[in-house]
């Protein structure tokens, strides 16, 4: 208490020193005006903390190595009936498990990077539309919530690259979450999960990717399952795709009618090249898909914006 | 864009079914997003001769009497001597004229994608008048906006009782094209273009080709362009009027142009607008006069320029535009008068009295027609197909098409440019191995040459080897990866047999399994797993007490309550358990891992933001009695028991964004050998207040990262038989771990749990009780 009035003290003799200001030669009172400032926002800052903890000094201590309170019974956890599993990161698992098995590493992807990595490591021209595409967030630094998992692709090609010289293959799955400044309804987030996978080899071809991916989806399907592309474009991969799967039974799928799961490509050489690869020895390909759809084509969802409304209503039924 | 599968089949012969030739086009060429089926949209619609046309006095109406040619037999009419009445209220009906009649039963065209349909009948009008249809205008028809009068056919074209659909070749089907993916494709935005691909992937040779002489350069109007990065050719063509242009029938270009999502305007302006969109060279057409006027009335000069920040000029559509330095201007001596690439100026716009016309067929950079894109807003044809990145080669042939298009009213007088196309075209060399290594295939140097030719490409083969000249369209074949993108895609992605590659064992991700285990671990704990935004508000870190200069501010945010990006869980956390006490929800642990960023953190060895990955968990109940301290802490030993780390519970020693939230008095820092894995207890009563929540409110943060490195593998003790039990209880004013402690010294060899802390009313001490056990 007393020294909240201490502090609203020096409050008041500090606001009177902003008169003294005029007495100034000019070319003083701005650093002068400066300095008040500054000691006067760390004033303003210790009185709401002392005013802050006046609410909390009341405050009746407890032991806090202890178990329990005194006579009070011990605690318990909820019950399991009532716990959770969000399943947007439930599914992230799943599909990253699946990948595991068939000799895939996994990478988390960054919530925050940067130019270089979200673009220009990529193959895209410096200010060029396709980058107006992404819709990226950016922060006061030019840091960039990244648009997409393959913002992480170029780590991942540098950091594996040692496997190639031994004669092995980079095989990588990157789940993680991205970003698009994008206005939220039914069918669009500004905030939502993908899956990227790279793989590079001496000897890999479309085939190979087109084979991948398919088994992938076999395996998450528990089905036989035809595919289909069509073409794309991406900066970082040349040729681009889009990869579609014939609607599997488990989500009512009739023949011929076909699902759009993903853009892919053969990795672009000049993507392998920044990365230290060199390209003429070696191929690969990458991929990248939104994890949201499949929950939503899963459970037969139609309002994306449940998934990060903390609604117990909603998380519970999972 | 739209393609029209009518206009498309003028240009290349399709031997497959338009379901088969439109999965073609979705498989091998572009995104195709909607199919717009018009084949029934103009049924019953005809073409008649008014025969007499007699005003109403009083009314704007006229009454007609149509020839409906052999259409004599039409349901729901009635016939006078073969013709059919029929009333109208445009101004411009008139006896003599051939017009557009939708007969009863037929939908109105440009209602026919509504979701009521508005259905032509017979009515009887001013009370004793039958009237049979109705004489269309163009937008009834779906041909532009105009509502001034009826559409007025040209005799020469059609007899009475022709179905529109007929003449004009309207039972079409049009294609919705997803323009993404075809950024890379200047080519493809002309139909031209994409009759070449349409070709391609058919397997057919494209040989359609516009007649052209060589367009003279001379006696045209001086032009400047002050630097040819901003504008790499500008071609300007004069014209002058030596008679009036035709009668504005209704024309297949019309329809075009209505099919394309384009207005009909002028001859002028369509005759622009129809070439873009046949080869996707926009054109500009300037007033002469006008555009001299403008310059102060001299000798004409063009001068193409970047904008000085500030200047400002009127669009044709009236708004003015304030324009920055990076726009590019079309200037008459310096006073500018079109926004390059994007929408021309007021000043010098074409009208009915034009008699002098300089057309534009000029390039302009991609870059800055972007930004001009971007800043302005404008998003037009012609933006849409510049920001392509179309090459140059075409200026002066489609200046030459739009003369013989407005020929019947306008000749040249004179043609200039501020430089010729003279860009080699690029040559690439590649191994047919090399194509077959990459795509997986068994494709032959015949195959790979024929499809390449089929789209332009001229292809010599030496030995396995191609030598491959790109055509002056296809700005983005640059490499041989382009090459074999068009091999495999032309030839169809879907006949690559898709194969397994070998692959090794994966290696396990420590960090991720651990986030695994420890959403599974909580949710069994009766805990709800959810997911919050990254960014959170000034606000809300407020209600927290935590500094928003030490998060990364996002400067384009969607609102303010985006703006931050979060440096610690809890107050998210905190944020959800008020949404769910108000559902109401009782009793509830929601937790969420994710990654935070602190800028205090500074920057990693890859010169981006240190990141870190937490966990947070907020247990909170609505009418909960106690200390909800010991179910945070109860939540928090019984995931570290799983993960077999044994946890010290210390006062707080560290002011951090982490512990900063909680109440010093009621939490404690968890610590294992000394290192510190988070914090666990009950918040700050101002915090709780903050954020509305009741008095029962507990939880933890935790940095799992170290979480990972302070985890052991669990041990089990394998003796299993219990030789003896026994309570013991203790009487002390100490901390219950001080008790614990010496209970441990004195049986190490016991297991000990605790049973209760029971203290008297008014007395000092409490007694404490443990349950010990003996193997």
């Amino acid at each position: 208490m007393e020294e909240l009035e201490q502090l609203k003290r020096e409050l008041k003799a500090l606001n009177a020193d902003y008169a003294k200001i005029r007495e100034l030669p000019a070319e003083k009172r701005g650093e002068f005006g400066r300095d008040l400032n500054a000691k006067k926002m760390a004033i303003l800052e210790k009185i709401r903390e002392a005013e802050e903890a006046l609410v909390d000094v009341e405050v009746e201590p407890l032991d806090i190595t202890a178990p329990c309170g005194i006579n009070e019974p011990l605690p318990e956890v909820y019950p399991v009936s009532q716990g959770s599993r969000h399943p947007l990161t439930a599914e992230l698992e799943r599909v990253t498990d699946i990948y595991q098995l068939m000799g895939f590493d996994v990478i988390e992807s960054r919530q925050l990077d940067d130019e270089y990595h979200m673009f220009d490591a990529l193959n895209f021209p410096k200010e060029h539309p396709a980058r107006d595409g992404y819709d990226t967030f950016r922060t006061e630094e030019g840091l960039i919530p990244p648009a997409h998992t393959s913002t992480m692709q170029h780590r991942v090609l540098k950091m594996y690259k040692d496997r190639l010289a031994r004669g092995e293959e980079i095989a990588v799955v990157v789940p993680g979450r991205v970003y698009r400044n994008e206005d939220v309804d039914a069918t669009h987030e500004h905030t939502f999960y993908q899956c990227e996978g790279v793989y590079v080899s001496e000897t890999c071809t479309m085939g190979d990717m087109l084979g991948i991916l398919r088994e992938f989806f076999e395996k998450y399907y528990e089905q036989k399952l035809n595919i289909r592309t069509q073409p794309g474009y991406f900066p970082f991969t040349e040729p681009s795709l889009e990869f579609m799967i014939e609607k599997p039974h488990a989500l009512g799928g009739k023949k011929g009618d076909f699902l759009e799961m993903l853009g892919c490509g053969m990795i672009h050489p000049n993507v392998l090249k920044e990365a230290g690869i060199d390209p003429t020895k070696y191929h690969g390909f990458a991929w990248g898909g939104g994890i949201d759809r499949l929950v939503m084509l899963r459970f037969g969802l139609t309002d994306v914006r449940y998934f990060e409304s903390g609604n117990l209503n909603f998380l519970r039924e999972f | 864009m739209r393609i029209s599968l009518n206009w498309l089949k003028r240009f290349v012969k399709i031997g497959v079914s338009d379901q088969d030739l439109i999965r073609l086009i979705g498989a091998r060429l572009v995104e195709v997003e909607g199919v717009i089926d018009e084949t029934h949209k103009y049924d019953n619609i005809y073409i008649v001769k008014v025969e007499s046309a007699e005003k109403i006095p009083d009314t704007h109406l006229t009454l007609c009497k149509i020839n409906v040619g052999d259409k004599t037999n039409l349901a729901k009419v009635e016939y006078e001597d073969g013709l059919v009445q029929v009333m109208c209220g445009a101004p411009n009906v008139r006896a003599g004229m051939f017009a557009v009649w939708i007969a009863p039963g037929a939908v109105v065209p440009a209602s026919v994608h509504e979701d009521a349909p508005f259905v032509i009948g017979k009515r009887k009008m001013l009370g004793k008048y039958d009237s049979y249809g109705m004489l269309a205008g163009a937008d009834e028809l779906d041909f532009g906006d105009d509502h001034t009068g009826i559409v007025e056919i040209d005799p020469d074209d059609a007899v009475c009782g022709d179905g529109l659909a007929d003449v004009y070749d309207l039972r079409d089907i049009i294609l919705e094209i997803e323009n993404k993916s075809l950024t890379h494709r200047p080519d493809c935005f002309g139909m031209l273009g994409f009759a070449r691909e349409v070709a391609g992937i058919l397997n057919e040779k494209f040989d359609y080709e516009l007649p052209h002489d060589n367009l003279k350069i001379g006696n045209g109007v001086k032009i400047e362009v002050r630097d040819e990065g901003i504008c790499s050719r500008y071609l300007a063509m004069t014209l002058t009027k030596h008679g009036e242009l035709k009668k504005k029938y209704l024309t297949w270009t019309d329809t075009i142009l209505s099919k394309s999502g384009m207005r009909p305007v002028d001859r002028i302006v369509d005759a622009t607008n129809y070439l873009m969109l046949l080869t996707g060279q926009p054109l500009h057409a300037f007033d002469y006069d006008k555009f001299v006027a403008v310059g102060g009335g001299g000798e004409p000069k063009i001068v193409v320029r970047l904008a000085h920040e500030g200047e400002k000029l009127t669009l044709l559509d009236g708004k003015e535009v304030i324009l920055n330095g990076s726009d590019i201007v079309i200037t008459s001596n310096n006073v500018p008068v079109a926004l390059a690439g994007a929408m021309g100026g007021i000043s010098t716009a074409i009208d009915e009295n034009t008699r002098n016309i300089i057309l534009e067929a000029a390039v302009f950079s991609l870059y800055n027609l972007r930004k001009t894109q971007m800043v302005h807003g404008i998003f037009s044809e012609a933006i849409t197909r510049f920001t392509k990145g179309q090459p140059d080669y075409q200026c002066a042939t489609v200046a030459e098409d739009f003369a013989s298009l407005v020929s019947d009213g306008f000749r040249v007088t004179g043609v200039n440019e501020s430089r010729a196309h003279d860009k080699k075209n690029a040559a690439i060399r590649i191994d047919v191995e090399e194509i077959n290594s990459l795509l997986g295939t068994k494709y032959t140097e015949k195959k790979i040459a024929k499809t390449l030719e089929n789209v332009g490409f001229v292809v010599k083969v030496k030995r396995e080897r191609l030598e491959i000249e790109v055509p002056a369209w296809r700005t983005d074949i640059h490499i041989k990866e382009d090459i074999i993108e068009e091999i495999g895609r032309l030839n169809g992605y879907d006949n690559i047999e898709p194969t397994l590659p070998r692959h090794r064992t994966a290696e396990r991700n420590k960090l991720w399994r651990l986030e695994s285990q420890v959403r599974t671990y909580l949710s069994d704990f009766g805990a709800n797993e959810i997911l919050t935004y990254s960014f959170v508000s000034e606000k809300l870190l407020r209600k927290v007490g935590l500094d928003n200069g030490n998060s990364y501010k996002i400067v384009n945010s969607i609102s303010p309550e985006l703006q931050f990006v979060r440096q610690t869980l809890t107050p998210s956390l905190l944020d959800k358990a008020y949404v769910n006490q108000k559902l109401p929800i009782d009793k509830f642990a929601i937790f969420e891992i994710n990654k935070v960023y602190q800028k205090g953190w500074g920057m990693d060895d890859e010169g981006v933001p240190t990141e870190r990955i937490h966990l947070g968990l907020v247990a909170a109940e609505r009418k909960g009695v106690g200390a909800a301290y010991y179910r945070a802490k109860h939540y928090a030993e019984r995931l570290l028991r799983k993960l077999n780390v044994k946890a010290d519970f210390v006062p707080i020693s560290e002011k951090n964004a982490m512990t900063l939230p909680f109440e010093p008095k009621r939490a404690a820092m968890m610590v294992v050998n000394g290192v510190s894995i988070g914090v666990v207890g009950e918040y700050k009563n101002s915090v709780r207040r903050n954020f509305k929540l009741e008095e029962y409110l507990a939880g933890f943060e935790m940095d799992v990262e170290t979480l990972r490195c302070v985890k052991q593998e669990k041990r089990v003790r394998d003796k299993y038989v219990v030789s003896g039990r026994q309570d013991v209880t203790i009487t002390t004013t100490q901390d219950y771990a001080v008790v614990l402690k010496e209970i441990e010294n004195k049986y190490p060899e016991a297991e000990i749990s605790p049973v209760g802390i029971y203290q008297a009313d008014g007395s000092r001490e409490k007694n404490i009780t443990f349950h010990l056990e003996f193997h």
